[in-house]
């Protein structure tokens, strides 16, 4: 899945909203061996540079809760109003 | 003005516990305290990680002990770290519990001594010393670094018990006094002055931290919640004479160490009361927990660390921590 063109749709005044409710979903979780370490740096480095609430960083950390949390993603991405994207996961995640 | 210092246990994932460190440097916490337990991950690796990913936080294990690492390679791992965060780095080092040195086999002998032997050749290797040491729990016949260790490197004793609090405050640039409550703190801080006295040290020069068990939330059931598993293990493992003190029933104590024993985590923890929260945790409201720290600074603590559970949603109990309670103690 292309996580870069997913993020590509969302309004830039949701970026922010959008990083938190992810982060949240990724540090509460109990599947946490589900994160590969390549990701884990990738968004520690954007967390280290105050840089998770732009496209790189919320590229990473979308991709991340899907790791994690797939349907929980699908559910924040709803109440988010981000339903075309929520849409689109949803149905990667049924072929998948 | 006191400091605050953060505990990690790292039994989470590092990427999590990195996670925090950074948001917990960035909100005003000056310490950073990752424990040392052979069943968790290794406290170095932890530590490199945290030290690589942020900028001004003091950090350092909290504690390490004498009987599973010899102080040999505890000086190596501090002094390496040293070298890649410089002035940033301390020890913390206990006399370990006898409980997880029966699990792995090792006997928990002569636990001032080592410590005071153990600091005593970190100090050494750590200034580039060869070093030939004839003590009663440590022979070494001749250790020296192949790399030039850089600058002194503080060492924390952590301490419970009345000798060994005194020889903390004798022989450690810092304490990390192991009690939450006002009683047992300023009890301990008194004891550390006699230490401190005994060295002819001011007391001012020795950073007395308040390592406490910390649960914050602005929904006192939420931080009630968080705190139970962390007091119903420690109310297990305390002496009846730390319970008597705090008026806590040594019966009820003993209800919860059998349930626990026997991994009955609901009876355990449903027997945790009002008064044991009290007496073995910081818990609460941003607001209660001002005060309690207010109360404890007023005891001599010159460091607060905010140690597990720290709340039931981590990130969120370290921003209210930063934004909510550190600020109430900047001068």
């Amino acid at each position: 899945m292309d996580y870069g063109k997913l993020v590509e749709a969302v309004a830039v005044e949701k970026w922010g909203v959008l990083s938190d409710k992810l982060v949240d979903l990724i540090l509460t979780s109990k599947n946490d061996d589900k994160m590969s370490s390549q990701l884990a740096n990738s968004i520690l480095n954007h967390w280290q540079k105050d840089s998770l609430a732009t496209q790189a960083g919320l590229t990473a950390l979308l991709e991340a809760a899907v790791q994690l949390e797939p349907e929980k993603t699908v559910a924040a991405l709803t109440e988010l109003q981000l339903t075309n994207i929520a849409e689109q996961l949803k149905g990667a995640l049924v072929k998948a | 003005m006191v400091k605050f210092g953060i505990e990690f246990v790292p039994r989470e994932p590092q990427w999590r516990i990195t996670y925090y460190v950074i948001q917990a440097e960035r909100g005003g916490f000056t310490n950073l305290w990752v424990t040392d337990h052979f069943n968790n991950r290794n406290v170095y690796v932890t530590l490199t990680t945290a030290a690589i990913y942020t900028n001004k936080i003091t950090f350092g294990p909290g504690v390490t002990n004498p009987y599973l690492v010899n102080p040999v390679f505890t000086a190596q791992a501090v002094a390496t770290l040293n070298e890649l965060a410089p002035g940033r780095v301390v020890l913390g080092i206990g006399a370990g519990d006898k409980t997880t040195l029966d699990c792995v086999g090792v006997e928990w002998k002569k636990p001032l001594t080592a410590v005071q032997e153990s600091v005593e050749i970190f100090r050494k290797m750590t200034s580039g010393e060869s070093v030939v040491y004839d003590g009663e729990v440590f022979k070494i016949a001749g250790a020296k670094f192949l790399f030039k260790p850089k600058g002194k490197i503080p060492v924390y004793v952590g301490a419970q018990g009345p000798k060994m609090l005194a020889l903390a405050g004798k022989i450690g640039d810092g304490v990390l006094i192991n009690a939450c409550h006002p009683k047992d703190v300023e009890y301990a801080v008194n004891c550390v002055k006699e230490g401190v006295s005994e060295a002819g040290k001011n007391f001012g020069d020795v950073d007395v931290a308040a390592y406490t068990s910390f649960s914050v939330d602005e929904d006192l059931k939420k931080a009630t919640k968080a705190a139970v598993p962390v007091v119903s293990f420690i109310v297990a493992g305390s002496p009846s004479q730390v319970l008597e003190r705090h008026a806590i029933d040594v019966k009820k104590a003993e209800e919860i160490r059998e349930a626990l024993k026997a991994n009955e985590w609901g009876r355990a923890f449903g027997a945790v009361t009002r008064e044991m929260i009290e007496a073995f945790s910081v818990c609460g409201t941003p607001d209660t927990c001002v005060e309690r720290i207010a109360q404890l600074v007023k005891s001599g603590v010159s460091q607060f660390v905010t140690g597990s559970p720290i709340g039931a949603n981590v990130r969120e109990a370290i921003s209210l921590i930063c934004n909510k309670i550190i600020p109430n103690f900047k001068a």
